[in-house]
């Protein structure tokens, strides 16, 4: 028997008073966390337990919590440097040395016992230059793809930059973000038509220009009709999945129970995808335009928008386009004269890729660890606190003003195609002119690199192209003549969140999915087997094969391990690895045969 | 009441049900491994997947509600394929040395393993990542190698005993089950009821003091002079029932017993660690009675002489005064002792009445024993002072 007292240990007065601030309430573990540890550089276990006490929750929660995001850390560290470790930031480093394009090029020590998520390298390189100054880490994606290779230097965005070129850095340069305010040939800019023609932080710039006139407009009308429009416009979510917007509003508005919310799913973490920062930084009351917009349709009054961690600049100027919307009475109480009331709050998260997940996301908003929810019941029925929530995408969500300002038989005029409406697609990689631009459905993959890319990047050929995002397909030449939209997964070749990586023939398939799964494996929530350790594997098995040290039978464990993962993983993100994985061995089965065969 | 399809079987069940709870209904087997009846289900293992007509992705069938129309196939190739490799997938970091695991023959991993004929895989780590008997808690011996993360604990932690000690840290691959804010589980506000142990599917979390005394499948061996016999908990008056488990009639240990009626698998740490006053040498098995009561004396006549005595010694008159031995404590047979209480209440009843004696019960008695003591105390003695310690 041990006689071990455990000796009461009273909350510590500074924590104990930061919780009263945050009026005790467990919703705002995450802040409290983020708070305690930027006065502290560090979260320690007795931090993390006081904070816990003062909610009233179990440390256990508030530690899985402190584990959880990456951006917390119970680790001592100083100013924070975070390297963007993302497929799209590899391929740009990498391209310059065209060797580690490629298998068998050895960067990575397959041996060395390390766990085959970390980057050593990668944060090494950085780390070697600031000797002291920053602490480096590697992050997974910084959603800073067209600024690639991108780091986060606390909170601001920088990129592009090199580790050769850390001084710059050290001196303060962060680069600028992408200008796309010229518009390319054959675009249709409807939700990024004001880019670069508006001053983001001026509300008085925004209504000059249109914007709110869809609230007034939906404002006159009874909600019913507002969501009738929305729902014979045949807008379909932008978050991926494109699931009709007006459906989901439907569930929610028929829903008895009040208070219903809405939710703005702005945590764009996938690698690849950039198009939500784009649109939150250069027209932020459009956002909160169309958020109201729902917030009136669903019989709403209180809204969240989501925002990752690391986009702390896009959240600072939402908040003031908030302050100013309210100002003006576009936001609050009573907007406009009405009954209508509405108010929309920040939330920004910690990093994790998995709260992209609708469920994970309300999850980390009630102040929990990001993992997704059983489903049934889906959102619309039990969301956000248990009530009735629809949870959309930013670009879903700005859509909306438009139609309900020009009507949906407009919107559904903008394309032939079946997909009603216009598209924010995002180009990247080896083309003349990558970046984002808008257009309807129905693009074809060459349209996308010929006549919105520029072409081919001189002495590049088309190789592959991974569509859709991180968990995108990955096709061939094939299918550079299919029409995509979000029906065109069944032939192979997916829209996802609109953005297309197109790789030359430096580029090997086999180190390309390596950097994916390396994405994947370390953004896996870890609730479920198939995807905890399944990604995990494949990682090790990729590895192996671009190192050169490949084992036979390599090739069929990882079909394997994909179908499984698409069967049986509890939610969209272990299911939505073997889409990569997949696409990439049917279209490129030569090439990691080829892999298997190096040493055997 | 919804109609469905089970493996081409036409059943009609009750509506808000799962897939798990209609199968176990029609005794068609579906395997489970994070499911466990008295918890909430998580569907974290995917064991429990079934193919539904229709659906692209296989559903877990624990947390899977029915529907009208649904047709279910339990063990198609695809589920059972899906399931060995989930199997293989655990067991590739899972210690492979069942050999000399305190949780073999309990094991639901191991049964499962056999079940599905899953070959362990060369690679994984295999058991290394994390140290051995880490906690030291007295009674629940951790080993996280042997977790395959179902958060059976967590729940049991939670939803039964209302502590949430356990909780789940970290993501993806380096996820692993934590006590509190990642500190021992006694500094973490553990009661050590164990009611993780008793839920945990593996080895994970065992008993530290029966540890490697015996395995669950031997304890109903009588070749091995190994016995399991249930009992009603003699703590308190809650009347919670378990296994003791008994080696050459010795109490190695306490088992919940899934059947008991009161407390299910739920036993706190008196109930299931405090077994060791059985054997305890120092334990009184017979009746005692003081010396003089034997001797026939009066209780006054022994304390005047110990008055004397000792005011000998307070004065230094003597050292070592004779003292007699009248005190102490004799073992007797229960007859004697008996006797000597019947007649000393009767007396103390005859000369200051019944109501001079009040009669304090105990929550470890039993409800009977209780009912009893009122009889005693109403009946015999005839007095209503009468009162129990639970009461205050």
């Amino acid at each position: 028997m041990t006689n071990k007292k455990i000796i009461h240990r009273p909350i510590s007065a500074e924590i104990e008073e930061l919780a009263r601030e945050h009026g005790n309430d467990p919703e705002t573990a995450l802040e409290l966390l983020k708070e305690i540890q930027s006065r502290h550089s560090a979260l320690t276990t007795d931090s993390v337990t006081d904070a816990a006490r003062a909610l009233k929750l179990p440390p256990s929660k508030l530690y899985g919590m402190a584990t959880f995001y990456s951006m917390l850390s119970l680790e001592e560290r100083k100013r924070v440097l975070r390297v963007c470790d993302g497929p799209v930031c590899w391929l740009k480093r990498a391209s310059k040395d065209s060797g580690q394009l490629s298998v068998s090029s050895n960067q990575l020590s397959v041996n060395s016992g390390q766990s085959p998520v970390s980057s050593p390298q990668l944060v090494n390189e950085w780390k070697d230059k600031f000797s002291g100054e920053f602490s480096v880490e590697r992050t997974s994606c910084l959603g800073l793809c067209d600024r690639a290779p991108a780091v986060l230097v606390e909170d601001e965005q920088a990129g592009p930059v090199e580790a050769n070129e850390a001084n710059k850095v050290c001196e303060g340069w962060r680069g600028v973000p992408t200008d796309y305010s010229e518009i390319r040939k054959g675009e249709v800019r409807v939700m990024t038509a004001l880019i670069g023609k508006i001053d983001p932080d001026s509300i008085e710039d925004a209504t000059a220009n249109g914007v709110y006139d869809g609230l007034k407009k939906a404002l006159l009308s009874e909600p019913t009709v507002v969501l009738a429009e929305v729902e014979s416009s045949g807008l379909q979510g932008r978050g991926g999945a494109g699931f009709p917007v007006g459906r989901k509003w439907r569930f929610v508005a028929s829903e008895k129970r009040t208070p219903r919310y809405i939710i703005c799913n702005a945590d764009e973490s996938e690698p690849l995808i950039f198009k939500d920062r784009v649109l939150m930084d250069t027209n932020p009351h459009q956002l909160v335009e169309g958020m109201t917009i729902a917030g009136y349709a669903c019989g709403a009054s209180e809204a969240w928008v989501y925002i990752r961690g690391e986009y702390e600049f896009q959240a600072r100027r939402l908040e003031r386009a908030i302050e100013q919307a309210e100002s003006k009475n576009l936001l609050g109480e009573n907007i406009l004269g009405t009954d209508f009331s509405f108010g929309i709050h920040i939330h920004r998260g910690a990093g994790a890729y998995i709260c992209g997940e609708e469920t994970a996301l309300i999850e980390s908003l009630e102040g929990k660890r990001g993992e997704p929810r059983l489903r049934p019941p889906y959102p619309p029925t039990f969301g956000f606190r248990g009530q009735p929530t629809a949870v959309n995408n930013v670009e879903s969500f700005c859509a909306v003003p438009h139609i309900i300002n020009h009507g949906a038989e407009w919107w559904r005029n903008l394309t032939s195609d079946p997909t009603p409406g216009t598209k924010v697609y995002m180009a990247l990689g080896h083309v003349k002119n990558p970046g984002l631009f808008e257009a309807p459905f129905g693009l074809t993959l060459r349209e996308i690199i010929e006549d919105f890319g520029g072409g081919m990047l001189p002495g590049s050929h088309f190789n592959f192209a991974l569509c859709g995002g991180a968990a995108g397909t990955i096709v061939d030449e094939s299918l550079l003549d299919t029409p995509i939209d979000f029906a065109s997964s069944q032939k192979g070749i997916s829209l996802g969140a609109g953005s297309f990586l197109i790789c030359d023939q430096t580029v090997s398939p086999v180190a390309f999915l390596r950097e994916l799964l390396h994405f994947f494996a370390a953004e896996s929530c870890g609730k479920c087997t198939p995807c905890r350790v399944g990604t995990w594997r494949s990682l090790e098995i990729l590895n192996r094969m671009v190192s050169g040290n490949a084992q036979m039978g390599g090739v069929d464990e990882l079909k394997a391990l994909a179908d499984l993962m698409q069967d049986s993983s509890f939610c969209g993100l272990g299911q939505s690895v073997a889409i990569p994985m997949k696409s990439a061995l049917t279209h490129f089965g030569a090439e990691f045969g080829k892999v298997e065969g190096l040493k055997v | 009441m919804v109609n469905l399809k089970i493996n081409g079987k036409a059943i009609s069940s009750e509506a808000g049900k799962t897939v798990l709870q209609v199968a176990k209904e029609h005794k068609v087997h579906i395997p489970t491994l994070c499911y466990h009846k008295d918890l909430n289900p998580t569907g974290n293992c995917r064991m429990c997947i079934v193919e539904v007509k229709g659906w692209r992705a296989l559903p877990a069938a624990c947390v899977t509600p029915i529907w009208e129309g649904m047709e279910i196939e339990t063990s198609s190739e695809k589920v059972m394929k899906d399931r060995k490799l989930t199997l293989e997938l655990m067991l590739a970091n899972h210690p492979v040395d069942c050999m000399t695991c305190d949780a073999a023959g309990e094991c639901e991993l191991q049964d499962l393993a056999y079940e599905y004929k899953a070959q362990i895989p060369a690679w994984g780590a295999k058991g290394t990542r994390y140290p051995v008997d880490s906690d030291p808690n007295p009674f629940i011996r951790v080993d996280m190698n042997k977790c395959i993360l179902c958060r059976r604990c967590e729940s049991a932690c939670a939803e039964i005993q209302g502590r949430n000690v356990w909780g789940v840290a970290k993501r993806g691959f380096e996820e692993v089950i934590v006590a509190g804010a990642g500190v021992p589980l006694l500094e973490a506000r553990c009661e050590s009821c164990g009611q993780c142990v008793a839920y945990c599917p593996t080895g994970a979390l065992s008993n530290k003091m029966n540890y490697g005394m015996a395995r669950a499948h031997q304890v109903t061996d009588p070749s091995r002079a190994l016995r399991r016999v249930t009992t009603t908990c003699s703590y308190c008056g809650v009347g919670c029932q378990f296994d003791l488990l008994v080696k050459n009639n010795k109490v190695i240990g306490v088992s919940s017993n899934p059947n008991a009626p009161v407390n299910g698998m739920a036993l706190c740490v008196k109930g299931r660690y405090g077994y060791d006053y059985i054997h305890h040498p120092d334990r009184v098995l017979k009746p005692r009675v003081r010396r003089y009561l034997l001797e026939g004396k009066s209780k006054r006549e022994i304390r005047e002489q110990r008055l004397v005595a000792s005011s000998l010694v307070a004065s230094s008159l003597i050292a070592n005064p004779p003292v007699s031995n009248s005190w102490d404590w004799v073992e007797t047979d229960w007859d004697t002792a008996l006797d000597i209480v019947a007649k000393k209440l009767g007396d103390i009843r005859k000369d200051f009445g019944a109501d001079s004696m009040g009669f304090l019960t105990s929550a470890k008695c039993t409800n009977e024993e209780n009912y009893l003591m009122n009889k005693l105390a109403r009946q015999v003695i005839g007095t209503n002072n009468i009162d129990h310690c639970a009461r205050l």
